[in-house]
């Protein structure tokens, strides 16, 4: 035996001896839920396990995939509903990405699909009348801005913006911080405010946030449908313009913004919630003016629920009815951009389910239907309570959680 | 039935190929070669598939064009090469050196029992995972380049940490040790005849240096295109530094831009919503190819004329 | 510096030059490995602190994940399906990589091995998200028969052997842990090749010849009586390889795609660097924690593994 045939040998033995011990490692999880995670022992306020009782004689596994944005929440309902089913039922959900979790749900690959944004309208087309698409939470979107000059902690103020001056910033017309438009919505700032080139912060990955952000601006202001429109990506003319400049997800966002004196980005609520007092700092959070009503709204929940409600009024009252789950959703969410009231920059996570999985050709579907049912009613009833809701999103409005409830009972048992 | 087929077959094929290794080890050895050019084919072959739909429809504007607006369907990735090229310029400029630095520091300056740890040490540099490196890159050298430059420059040189130059010092980081592997294995195969000739001459130990790295030139040529290989490859980390303009052409490299890569792995994720995004991607992806291919063909010919 | 110079032209300056120039190799050999430390120390400092917040090494390594609304889990799930799929993947990684790496190291007189070559070069600077894709493509290709004509019958046959077996070998789903493994080889059999081709291709020809002379046969020249000149490199080849794809992320998210449950390798299988790359872009604290103490454990993993090939080196 030579020394090299010695040193391959060790490395497949090696190997081996890895799988042999994550074998038996396994066999001795086993059976299904043995690993039962333990449940805090802190005095810290963790969720309770809830109450109700889940009946216990389903068990199995569902794969999910989608929406970057409702993972952490997804995976805190998965958890909690594992445990309070006895860890009969494992709910996985990976962020893969909104529009790939649209593909590889019509692609059979998932069990369900998260997206921030409804099925795009060629795909609807392809599954029309053969799945369900309903809202299971909701989230908001904020403008950060990085201004030394005027920090919240200096002025004790925050800026006001609206959809315009917001376009026109990401559009490259207003570049510089001492603009007219912006001092005529921040009176009390005016003589404050820099005159310092604006950096643009936008999202350089796809992202439903993006699509939420643009499709509220495509609403609010038309000038900026024209020229730009909505989408997981678009094209940014302050990239060409003025200082734009992209970054990766929300946490690139926000690090890129706490990092770049005199710029401006939008990410979700609790990235800027956690960084409160760093943004508190070096500049702020601003008041955005719904354009409906003339008010200017803060991102609380409270604001953030009366524009989703107000946007389902708002269809409710054009289309005389409320949505249909085999419905198209996309002319839904546009009335859901832009509400009536409330804080204006509302985004919705979408799930997707097939009505009969049987037909769709999954392997066990009465069980799969079953388990995805129960799964989804404890989440739009259960799971929008205030314990089982993970900061930074804000749980349905009880007529919009009516929809997901009505949608369920569309799925072939 | 082509893709069990596929996946079935492998098997024996590389049984059959362990076989012939003891029975005729050149046909042996060749069925192993033969086994990555078909998957390299197969690769490729997916990428023309896959992109056929927009060079169908734009034919090789997408190549030559630089934009970025799914909202209108319209894509081009030159502006994506262009970084590509940028990036890695930036970071064989800086990986070089060092690389030959590391090369020199383990066989001349350090004694020889701290070798071996040094070595490990900048191997290591290499096995980092790359989310880690892109980590870092966020919260410490993008900011912390973006100050030091515009303190050298005494001007507002970076208006962001996150730029091409942010990704081309990061990728230097993380290929340099894949340059000084190719560069310390030739170095220490300097002939005991050649090193002592030198020194015979009076050279002193830094000549002797120059005029050893001279005769490896071939290694540092080699370990030039496999880490020039890596950073043009390079996806997660430049992902989160390189800024992500995705439609501006740029040639500054104190501006936000994008790659190939980072393009592929920013927008993939969210493409399948857009009729033309991934066929656009998958002709980034044949680009890169391209340009691989033309760049080995350049490293074959210059090796192979150095060995006149 | 020609060979004409004299010994006693030795003056001060050319002693000024040697000084500055090594010094300034030397400086350049150690800024390249400066940021390792920063990192390290980073990862270390922050990842010790996060696993003991969140309930100890052991309960770290076996538990669920935590979720945003947890104070403590770990990374059990996922570090099982790492070991796993680094496991098999290296396996065949090298089982390819290696043999390849003599073929294009060892017969670079023909001109298919220098096709081969360009192959491996060009496959190294694929962006490994594409990798994936092809794996997802011929999974996707092929899985249906694969489990119609062999797993399916094969899963039946073993199924005496108790239910353990379910949790390796039967049906596989659209994403699994084979899968998974399968996209990390063809990302670690290039780094292999490449490293191996680069060994055998500095032996000196002296000794190429003397291995022919005295090993008779090509197969023993080439990997018995060569051994000595180039297993070191060989090991570290595999060893590097092993550590790089342990780490990572792109190839396993259509291949592997994730769990954060245990479950079996047929079905969706989590990945310790999937769990990084999602849980350190997310606003919660504790979920950040877990990244950076998952890091910690993927740093560990590599360095045990670098050390026990440095010992044996």
């Amino acid at each position: 035996m030579s020394p090299t045939k010695n040193t391959m040998l060790l490395a497949i033995i090696a190997a081996v001896v890895i799988v042999a011990v994550v074998a038996i490692a396994l066999l001795t999880m086993q059976p299904g839920g043995s690993s039962q995670p333990t449940t805090t022992p802190t005095a810290t306020p963790s969720p309770p396990p809830t109450t109700t009782s889940v009946p216990s004689r389903l068990s199995g596994a569902l794969t999910g995939g989608g929406s970057t944005f409702v993972a952490p929440q997804m995976f805190t309902w998965s958890k909690t509903f594992y445990q309070v089913t006895g860890g009969k039922i494992q709910v996985n959900y990976q962020s893969i990405g909104s529009g790939a979790g649209a593909a590889q749900f019509l692609e059979k690959k998932l069990d369900f699909g998260a997206s921030d944004v409804p099925m795009p309208r060629d795909k609807y087309q392809q599954a029309a009348g053969r799945f369900v698409q309903f809202p299971v939470i909701i989230g908001s979107i904020v403008l950060v801005y990085n201004l030394p000059e005027i920090a919240y902690s200096k002025t004790g103020m925050y800026l006001n913006l609206t959809s315009e001056v917001i376009s026109l910033i990401y559009m490259g017309e207003i570049r510089q911080w001492c603009d007219p438009r912006i001092k005529a919505l921040n009176p009390g700032l005016a003589d404050k405010l820099p005159c310092r080139d604006i950096v643009a912060v936008h999202r350089s990955d796809g992202s439903g946030t993006t699509a939420a952000f643009t499709l509220y601006l495509s609403r609010a202001y038309p000038a900026w449908n024209q020229t730009v429109g909505w989408g997981y990506t678009v094209n940014w003319p302050a990239d060409e313009k003025a200082k734009g400049t992209g970054a990766k997800g929300n946490e690139g966002v926000a690090q890129a913004v706490l990092q770049t004196p005199y710029s401006i980005g939008y990410v979700e609520f609790a990235y800027w919630a956690k960084n409160r007092g760093k943004y508190d700092q070096v500049g702020g959070v601003a008041f955005v003016r719904n354009d409906n009503d003339g008010k200017y709204y803060f991102p609380t929940a409270e604001n953030v629920a009366m524009g989703a409600a107000a946007g389902l009024e708002r269809y409710t009252r054009r289309y005389g009815a409320p949505p249909a789950p085999d419905a198209d959703w996309n002319p839904v969410s546009i009335e859901f951009a832009n509400p009536p009231r409330g804080y204006p920059i509302v985004s919705f996570v979408y799930v997707f389910l097939w009505k009969d999985y049987a037909a769709e050709g999954y392997g066990d579907a009465a069980t799969k239907a079953a388990l995805l049912k129960e799964f989804f009613k404890w989440v739009l009833t259960e799971g929008q309570r205030q314990e089982n809701v993970v900061e930074g999103y804000i749980p349905l409005p009880s007529e919009v959680a009516k929809i997901g409830l009505e949608a369920l009972n569309l799925v072939k048992p | 039935m082509l893709g069990f087929l596929l996946v079935v077959l492998l098997i024996p094929y590389l049984i059959a190929a362990y076989g012939l290794l003891f029975v005729k080890l050149r046909w042996g050895l060749r069925l192993f070669g033969v086994f990555i050019v078909a998957t390299i084919g197969l690769l490729t072959a997916m990428f023309l598939v896959e992109a056929y739909p927009i060079i169908a429809r734009d034919g090789v504007a997408v190549f030559l064009e630089a934009r970025w607006d799914p909202v209108r369907e319209s894509y081009g990735v030159l502006q994506a090469l262009a970084g590509t090229v940028l990036t890695s310029a930036v970071a064989m400029a800086l990986a070089m050196p060092m690389a030959l630095g590391v090369a020199v520091t383990i066989n001349e300056l350090l004694p020889a029992r701290w070798r071996g740890v040094f070595g490990s040490l900048v191997d290591l540099t290499a096995t980092m995972p790359t989310v880690i490196y892109g980590l870092w890159g966020l919260f410490v050298l993008g900011p912390t380049l973006q100050s030091l430059v515009n303190a050298l420059a005494g001007g507002t040189v970076m208006t962001t940490p996150y730029t091409l130059f942010t990704a081309g010092v990061l990728l230097a980081i993380m290929i340099t040790p894949y340059a000084a592997a190719v560069i310390r294995e030739g170095y220490s195969l300097v002939p005991k005849p050649v090193e002592e000739a030198i020194y015979a001459i009076g050279a002193t130990r830094f000549e002797a240096v120059l005029i050893k790295l001279r005769y490896v030139r071939n290694y540092i040529i080699g370990g030039f295109f496999l880490a020039l290989g890596r950073a043009m490859g390079e996806t997660v980390a430049v992902a989160m530094v390189v800024g992500g303009n995705l439609a501006k052409f740029t040639t500054n490299i104190f501006e936000s831009g994008i790659t190939i890569s980072s393009l592929i792995a920013l927008q993939f994720p969210n493409a399948a919503s857009y009729q033309y995004m991934a066929p656009a991607l998958f002709a980034a992806a044949l680009l890169l190819t391209l340009f691989g291919l033309v760049i080995n063909a350049v490293a074959i010919y210059i090796i192979q004329r150095g060995q006149i | 510096m020609t060979a004409e110079r004299k010994v006693e032209d030795i003056t001060a300056k050319r002693m000024l030059i040697n000084r500055l120039g090594l010094g300034l190799f030397a400086l350049l050999g150690v800024a390249a490995v400066v940021p390792l430390f920063l990192i390290i120390g980073d990862v270390y400092i922050k990842g010790i602190d996060a696993i003991n917040r969140l309930g100890g090494l052991w309960h770290f390594l076996t538990e669920l994940p935590p979720t945003p609304v947890d104070e403590r889990g770990g990374i059990g799930p996922m570090l099982v399906g790492t070991l796993y799929m680094t496991a098999l993947g290296a396996l065949f990684g090298i089982a390819v990589g290696f043999p390849l790496g003599v073929y294009i190291g060892e017969m670079r007189r023909e001109k298919f091995a220098n096709v081969a070559r360009a192959g491996v070069n060009i496959l190294v600077e694929f962006p490994t998200i594409v990798v994936g894709l092809f794996v997802y493509a011929v999974m996707s290709l092929a899985k249906e028969d694969l489990n119609k004509y062999l797993l399916y019958p094969l899963s039946k046959a073993l199924s005496p052997l108790g239910g353990w077996i379910t949790w390796f070998i039967g049906p596989l789903d659209g994403f699994n842990a084979y899968a998974g493994a399968a996209a990390l080889s063809i990302i670690m059999i290039p780094y292999v090749a490449l490293i191996t081709a680069s060994a055998y291709a500095s032996i000196e020809q002296p000794l190429r010849e003397a291995a022919y002379a005295i090993g008779g046969r090509d197969f023993n020249a080439l990997f018995v009586v060569l051994r000595k000149a180039v297993s070191r490199a060989v090991v570290t080849a595999a060893l590097l390889g092993t550590a790089k794809i342990a780490g990572e992320t792109a190839p396993l998210l259509f291949t592997a795609f994730g769990n954060t449950y245990y479950a079996p390798f047929t079905g969706p299988t989590g990945a310790v660097s999937l769990w990084i790359w999602y849980a350190a872009q997310t606003p919660y604290d504790v979920l950040i924690a877990s990244a950076y103490g998952a890091a910690a454990v993927l740093l560990t993993i590599i360095l045990i593994i670098f050390i026990v090939a440095r010992i044996r080196g």
